[in-house]
């Protein structure tokens, strides 16, 4: 190290070294991560807003052209099965990682199967899930293309987000919480829902939004497992197809007629709509809690 | 404004449509009438369908006659609701078979190996399709003469540039460009893949047919730039997008692919003859196969040594199984097809002339309702 | 309970995988990772048997140009994805103003939270077709004919291809990379640091002589993880690659396949295959695409955990 120090060049050229990689390379790599988000972002709404009715969000859709109100509630459907089935299991997953496995006597948590489950599983990609619930959900158990096999692979894929949002969200509780809550006597479930918990919600809704979003923007496995309607959603779990955005952005994109390149970019507005959304109420909620916890200090 | 352009140059072909519908109707009704007498059972009455949510995926060249035909068979019986949807035909034979949809849409029959082992799956024919050769050169609009031989060449990256001494001999007078030829082939299952390369099978048996053969799906040689397509739709906006393309496209695709810019060329045809897909030709063609297809419709129309037919025609069909889950589900995909494959009603010149198919011929339409009839 | 529900769901996903693709395994052999012919055979022909295996006659399967696809597209990906995502983490711990560093944390998250489908849609309509126009027929032209860059030579197709498919992944790959590479940085304790800049040292230096070393490991692991995303996806590469099987490119532009592609684009028309065979290819194909992803994420996370003692989340917190 020392004899580093000694040898360094000029000092104009170590600032102007500074300059380059740091300065420079930072705003490069702004500019090439937020560039082309904007981007995409410009080029759907560039594509979509010009002929943009109100009127997609009411009408179903016919054929390639018609709306997408079917598409719609097909994704709103979607994602309460993912929030109610992905949130219990990942929420619980991630209690259990933080609160009730304890660590290690070098102070690594543990964790054991589920954690190394999750880990793998997040591991897989979602065209695999997608093939798996398939051949196995669809075809295997004749469930066919319909809302039950979807709501699961979508859930699959999405809980180790969760269980690793929520357990990190716990871990950051501080530990004189729990201590105050035991020391007032609380039972250890109710200390952890009363005290714990609360300080993370936060962290654990973050955490839900983003699973969310990932799950707005899933094709792959949707379309070997929720298939695709014109017909709104029922609420019949199985055997009916359901219909959701990112299904008429990937099949209609390349069909040769006005109305299917409308009606895609029309997809495209609306996931962007739900993505950001979803995304910046995420933000916001840490944003608060962030400043929250430093008035507070 | 570009609707108009594109109407005036479909014109021709669907003027002799409408020309060839309406004859071949009239002559029909006599046979038929007569037909009916000998066998009673055969109904061409659309049988009224209970509520029922159905399904229908496949063919993409199909896809748009089904995207005209559902409104206006919904706005006859509102209570059927139909999903429709083009996947391809490899996916309309196999979610036909797997029971994830109710009618499967194919231009291909089902193989041996599908029909044992979906000994309840049946293809039932629907009309008549025709494939088309689209290129992408611009500046020229003049139909080509291509033919199986060259067609192979090109698919095996043989002939890679149009200026190719094969292709300008086979079309003296015309200026080909020095353009890379773009080989554009279906990413997905799909009769239209069927077709071309049966027919390129047919054309080329000692190149083609050995060494890549034919099917739904085929293990393409490697040409320069080659692009895989999802669907009709897919090749036609591929091709748009590539000048030096060359495509295979279902007929129904033909007005959005002449309003892209694109044009198709003159194919040889099993007489030595080098056809435009015109009604006539097309008509030439299946009135040759018609006599042969056996009563489960299964039949090749490829190729046919026809003289002034088009050699790349074929039944479009509907995979459905005949062991519905429930009564009602059975009784209304019956009412669908049967409606479908009536002249007065789906086979009628005013949906298929928009998409340049070709009705049923009695014969067919007959041994159609037998198949439907079959659906419980 | 809760605990059991991944580990069911993995190991049946696991057997499933597995016993769909057993016969094409046992069939296919070797010449599935070597061959370089995917096709279905004559399916309407006559039905083979091979060890017992019903096939089509004359099916076959190598995915060989499908797996070099992968590894290409991913190599790419990363060459591209790792300087930006190093940068951007710096960006992100290092001295930003405020402002700037909360739009770039957000514009990670967006990245991470656009569909496939849009970023696929994008590659395939705006980005593919300006590249092919405007940028690579420059690259074409002035690259010497040596080997490597002889791989940059003409003809640079139409956009969709290699090397488009190599840039919408790096897109794709950044957010992991460099939230993960974020989170290393900020481990890295502020004593030896604040010393560095006690000598003097540029906040380059700091960085290069002080945090990268401390967490070189870690950053390997990161980029693995990112290799692993890379190897999966699939909607956008479908959209952008050309979608082919059978087709290694010749140059750097030319249009190709993935084995995640095919995955999608091949399992309606596999069904037409009645034998059953072309399903347990493609079962197989799935697998040999889990296997690698899954042992390259073990592989990674194992890596960034030994660098990180807290254990925070691989990935997910941005």
């Amino acid at each position: 190290m020392a004899k580093e120090v000694t040898a360094l060049p000029s000092p104009r050229r170590r600032h102007l070294a500074n300059w380059l990689f740091f300065r420079v390379g930072s705003m490069l790599a702004l500019l090439l991560v937020v560039g082309p988000v904007l981007w995409v972002v410009v080029t759907v709404v560039a594509n979509a807003a010009p002929h943009w009715k109100w009127s997609v969000l009411t009408t179903t859709t016919q054929g390639t052209s018609g709306g997408l109100e079917n598409a719609v509630l097909g994704t709103l459907l979607l994602l309460l099965g993912v929030l109610v089935i992905a949130g219990v299991i990942g929420v619980a997953g991630g209690i259990y990682l933080a609160e009730l496995v304890g660590t290690k006597a070098n102070g690594k948590p543990r964790g054991g199967v589920f954690r190394a489950a999750t880990e793998v599983l997040s591991g897989v990609p979602s065209i695999v899930l997608g093939y798996v619930g398939f051949t196995a959900l669809v075809v295997g158990l004749h469930w066919q293309l319909s809302l039950l096999p979807a709501w699961i692979v979508l859930s699959v894929m999405v809980v180790p987000y969760i269980a690793r949002g929520t357990e990190t969200a716990l871990r950051q509780v501080p530990t004189v919480y729990r201590e105050g809550a035991e020391a007032l006597g609380m039972p250890l479930g109710y200390g952890l829902r009363k005290v714990v918990l609360r300080s993370a919600i936060p962290g654990v809704v973050t955490s839900l939004l983003i699973a969310l979003a990932i799950s707005a923007g899933e094709t792959a496995p949707l379309l070997y497992t929720a298939g695709w309607s014109v017909d709104n959603p029922s609420f019949s779990l199985l055997h009916k197809q359901v219909g959701y955005l990112t299904y008429p952005v990937w099949e209609f994109w390349d069909y040769p007629s006005k109305q299917a390149h409308y009606l895609s970019f029309d997809a495209a507005l609306l996931l962007v709509v739900i993505v950001l959304i979803l995304l910046v109420t995420a933000r916001l909620i840490v944003a608060r809690t962030q400043r929250h916890a430093e008035s507070r200090r | 404004m570009s609707r108009r352009i594109r109407a005036s140059r479909v014109v021709p072909v669907i003027v002799l449509a409408l020309a060839l519908g309406a004859g071949s109707v009239a002559t029909a009704g006599t046979a038929w009438a007569a037909k009916k007498k000998k066998n009673d059972k055969v109904s061409t009455a659309v049988e009224k369908p209970p509520k029922a949510t159905l399904s229908e995926t496949g063919s993409t060249l199909l896809y748009p006659l089904w995207n005209i035909w559902a409104p206006a068979y919904q706005g006859k019986y509102p209570q059927v609701s139909l999903t429709t949807a083009g996947t391809g035909s490899g996916t309309g034979i196999s979610d036909a078979a797997s029971g994830t949809v109710d009618i499967g849409s194919s231009d291909a029959y089902l193989s041996p190996a599908d029909n044992q082992q979906y000994p309840t799956l049946e293809n039932i024919p629907l009309a008549i399709s025709v494939q088309v050769i689209a290129y992408n050169l611009p500046g020229l609009t003049a139909h080509l003469k291509l033919n199986g031989k060259i067609l192979s060449e090109i698919y095996r990256g043989k002939i890679t540039n149009w200026n190719n001494s094969a292709i300008a001999s086979l079309n003296p007078g015309l200026t080909l460009p020095n353009l890379p030829i773009v080989a554009l082939h279906r990413s997905d299952g799909s009769g239209d893949t069927f077709l071309f390369t049966t027919y390129l099978s047919d054309q080329d048996p000692n190149n083609w047919g050995k060494s890549v053969g034919f099917n739904t799906s085929v293990q393409w040689p490697s040409t320069p730039g080659e692009l895989a397509e999802q669907g009709n739709g897919g090749m036609v906006s591929g091709c748009k997008a590539t000048p030096g393309c060359i495509a295979y496209v279902g007929i129904s695709y033909l007005s959005q692919l002449l309003g892209d810019g694109l044009t198709y060329a003159q194919v040889l045809n099993g007489k030595g003859q080098y056809e435009l897909p015109t009604s006539k030709a097309v008509a030439a063609e299946s009135a040759y196969y018609v006599k042969k297809t056996p009563a489960n419709g299964t039949i090749s129309l490829i190729d046919g040594p026809v003289k002034g037919g088009y050699p790349i025609i074929n039944y479009e069909y509907a995979i459905v199984n005949t062991h519905q889950p429930s009564a009602s589900t059975a009784k209304a995909i019956r009412s669908i097809l049967e409606w479908a494959i009536n002249p007065k009603d789906g086979n009628s010149s005013q949906y298929l002339s928009q998409v340049s198919f070709q009705p049923l011929p009695p014969k067919l339409l007959d041994a159609s309702l037998k198949q439907i009839a079959k659906i419980k | 309970m809760a605990a059991v529900i991944p580990a069911g769901a993995l190991i049946a996903s696991v057997v499933v995988l597995a016993t769909k693709a057993g016969p094409a395994v046992r069939v296919n052999g070797a010449h599935f990772l070597t061959g370089s012919d995917w096709k279905l055979g004559n399916t309407y022909g006559a039905i083979q048997h091979t060890d017992g295996v019903a096939h089509p006659l004359g099916s076959s399967y190598g995915a060989w140009p499908l797996i070099a696809g992968t590894l290409q597209s991913s190599a790419i990906a990363l060459i591209i994805a790792v300087p930006i995502s190093l940068g951007a983490a710096f960006a992100l711990t290092e001295r930003l103003p405020r402002w700037l560093s909360s739009i770039l944390r957000f514009g990670i998250e967006l990245l991470a939270g656009v569909p496939s489908v849009l970023i696929g849609l994008w590659g395939a309509l705006t980005l593919g077709p300006l590249l092919a126009r405007d940028v690579y027929p420059i690259v074409a032209d002035h690259m010497p004919n040596v080997p490597v860059l002889s791989y940059f030579k003409n003809p640079v197709g139409h956009g969709e291809g290699l090397l488009t498919s190599g840039i919408v992944l790096a897109l794709m790959i950044v957010p992991i990379i460099a939230s993960t590479a974020r989170n290393l940085f900020a481990q890295v304790p502020a004593l030896p640091k604040e010393g560095g800049e006690a000598l003097g040292l540029t906040d380059w230096e700091v960085t290069r002589k002080i945090t990268l070393p401390w967490v070189r490991s870690g950053l390997i692991g990161a980029t693995v993880l990112g290799l692993g995303r890379a190897l999966g996806e699939t909607i956008a590469i479908a959209m952008v690659s050309g979608a082919l099987l059978n087709t290694i490119t010749p140059n750097v532009y030319g249009t190709m396949g993935t084995v995640a592609a095919a995955i999608v684009s091949q399992l309606d028309s596999a069904f037409t295959d009645g034998t059953g065979f072309a399903i347990a290819s493609l079962a197989e194909l799935a697998l040999v695409l889990s296997i690698v992803s899954l042992l390259v994420n073990m592989l990674a996370r194992f890596i960034v955990h030994r660098t990180d003692s807290l254990s925070a989340p691989v990935g997910v917190g941005f």
